[in-house]
């Protein structure tokens, strides 16, 4: 079960990947639904020996809210936009990437020193989910287009879930879901903010914003 | 005796049908009845045939390039074990030998190209130089995980009966190094994401615009080292994913002809698949293989299953 384990967690780092090469705002939205769909099957994999119910709600709310639901809003905000690639970054994609690549070393070799109080099903869920977040905010830093940075955003969040689940049996599910339901109202807001830039300057980048004059 | 005639054998003959399989693979998504599959051995035996132009800027370099070229891959060949037969040579650390080799190979193709004194050329030499410096420290690191998990330094160490048993404990790390030897292998033979071996006429193409000016023998040269390296690379990413062992000479070797058929498929299959990337998208692409064999070589020091 850890081989297979290993392998969804290896494909939800390549699916960061791929978002940070793609330049194409649509298929950055879409790449990042599939990854979201893949990360709500890891908590089956990792308490493959003790589904409970409220396993299966969580796993379903993430796919469904995460992998299906916000991608059709961040659509839903780009409809109008024209320019749909990431044209000028501030940090370029190749150094995007190699600065990922980094960073997967870095969490890796960071995770190998931290003791976690609880046995996990695969030693490489920790590293995974670190690795998310620094690509996450690579994304954010890096890109001018106002829906990149959100999905920037949303993959940092994916990367804070991957390490939540770790936790899934000790935390309320309650407080699982208040967390899934404040991030898909950040998305909504962030899809309306994102529409409303566009509307008004017929471009959603984000250094137009630091230029407003009364 | 009979291995070693075997392993010859199947490194001189065979490479040419790799290149017949892709372009029929190709020709079939076109919808066209396409070449027949040995027509690159067709077209290499009528190369060899006629005779040279030289220009009268080139001097021996130019002449002498493609032939060495030839020559050190076919080298290289010798220390790679094909199929169940072992390597006529072999010894510890021929890895480095191996990978040196090719970097030899390339070099004096880009003297040649350097030598026409053709600006175009020259561009050519220097793309071709830029991304191989990538590429090299792929390969390099890919064998070194293969070597880590095998525990051999030869190639033959390696690929014979060595990474069967990994395949259990860490398949999704190889299948990791898999895929960036098959990025790789796209990128150092000119295929398509990345080169267009068809075209004679584009700005992006890299390796074939080093070879515009060689014709006649030179060229077969060049069109018969190609396969080479096509095949050497195929040959180590196959018995990478099968795994072979050395028992069942006769089943082992139809599996990895068969592998080896597939593969070419499957490039012929992509080559449809894809356009050729931008020039400056190409550079993702390779650093794109680096960090998946990055990824499986820390997977693999941190589980510590060296």
């Amino acid at each position: 079960m850890s081989v297979w384990l290993d392998a969804v967690l290896i494909l939800i780092v390549l699916l960061g990947l791929l978002i940070i090469v793609s330049h194409r705002l649509g298929s950055m939205i879409q790449i990042f639904g599939l990854q979201s769909c893949i990360l709500g099957v890891v908590p089956f994999f990792l308490y493959a020996n003790g589904i409970e119910f409220f396993i299966i709600i969580v796993a379903l709310a993430a796919i469904v809210l995460r992998g299906f639901l916000m991608p059709s809003f961040l659509y839903w905000a780009i409809r109008h936009v024209d320019m749909r690639t990431e044209i000028n970054p501030t940090i370029g994609i190749g150094t995007t990437l190699l600065l990922s690549g980094l960073a997967i070393v870095g969490s890796f070799l960071l995770a190998s020193k931290l003791v976690f109080p609880m046995k996990i099903a695969s030693d490489m869920v920790i590293p995974c989910s670190f690795s998310l977040i620094i690509m996450g905010f690579l994304l954010v830093i890096g890109r001018m287009k106002a829906i990149s940075q959100v999905v920037g955003y949303l993959v940092l969040e994916n990367g804070i879930f991957l390490f939540a689940m770790l936790l899934l049996k000790k935390m309320p599910l309650l407080v699982e879901m208040g967390i899934l339901l404040d991030l898909f109202i950040a998305a909504v807001v962030l899809g309306i903010v994102v529409n409303n830039i566009s509307d008004e300057f017929n471009n959603t980048d984000t250094v137009q914003l630091t230029t407003l004059k009364d | 005796m009979s291995s070693l005639i075997l392993h010859l054998g199947i490194l001189l003959a065979f490479p040419p049908l790799l290149l017949g399989v892709i372009t029929k693979t190709k020709a079939f998504f076109a919808g066209r009845r396409g070449a027949p599959l040995c027509q690159p051995y067709y077209d290499i035996f009528k190369l060899m045939r006629k005779g040279s132009v030289y220009s009268v800027t080139s001097n021996w370099i130019f002449r002498l390039g493609p032939l060495i070229s030839t020559a050190v891959i076919l080298a290289a060949g010798i220390v790679l074990p094909i199929a169940v037969f072992k390597a006529p040579v072999q010894f510890g650390g021929d890895i480095i030998l191996f990978i040196y080799l090719l970097g030899l190979a390339r070099f004096f193709m880009v003297l040649a190209a350097l030598d026409t004194g053709s600006s175009f050329e020259g561009m050519g030499a220097c793309r071709e130089a830029t991304f191989s410096c990538l590429s090299e420290i792929t390969i390099f690191l890919n064998l070194t995980i293969l070597a880590l998990l095998s525990r051999g330094l030869s190639l033959s160490g390696i690929f014979l009966g060595g990474l069967a048993s990994s395949w259990m404990q860490v398949g999704p790390v190889l299948i990791l190094v898999a895929a960036s030897f098959f990025l790789v292998l796209l990128s150092e033979n000119s295929r398509i994401p990345v080169d267009d071996p068809e075209t004679h006429l584009e700005l992006t193409m890299i390796h074939e615009v080093m070879v515009l000016d060689h014709s006649g023998m030179e060229l077969g040269c060049i069109l018969y080292t190609q396969a080479l390296k096509l095949f050497l690379f195929g040959s180590m990413l196959v018995s990478m994913v099968l795994g072979l062992m050395p028992r069942n000479v006769w089943g082992q070797g139809l599996y990895f002809i068969l592998g080896i058929l597939g593969l070419g498929v499957v490039i012929g299959v992509v080559e449809s698949a894809m356009a050729r990337l931008r020039l400056n998208r190409v550079l993702y692409l390779l650093y794109s293989a680096l960090i998946f064999s990055i990824f499986a070589l820390i997977v693999i020091l941190v589980r510590g299953h060296v």
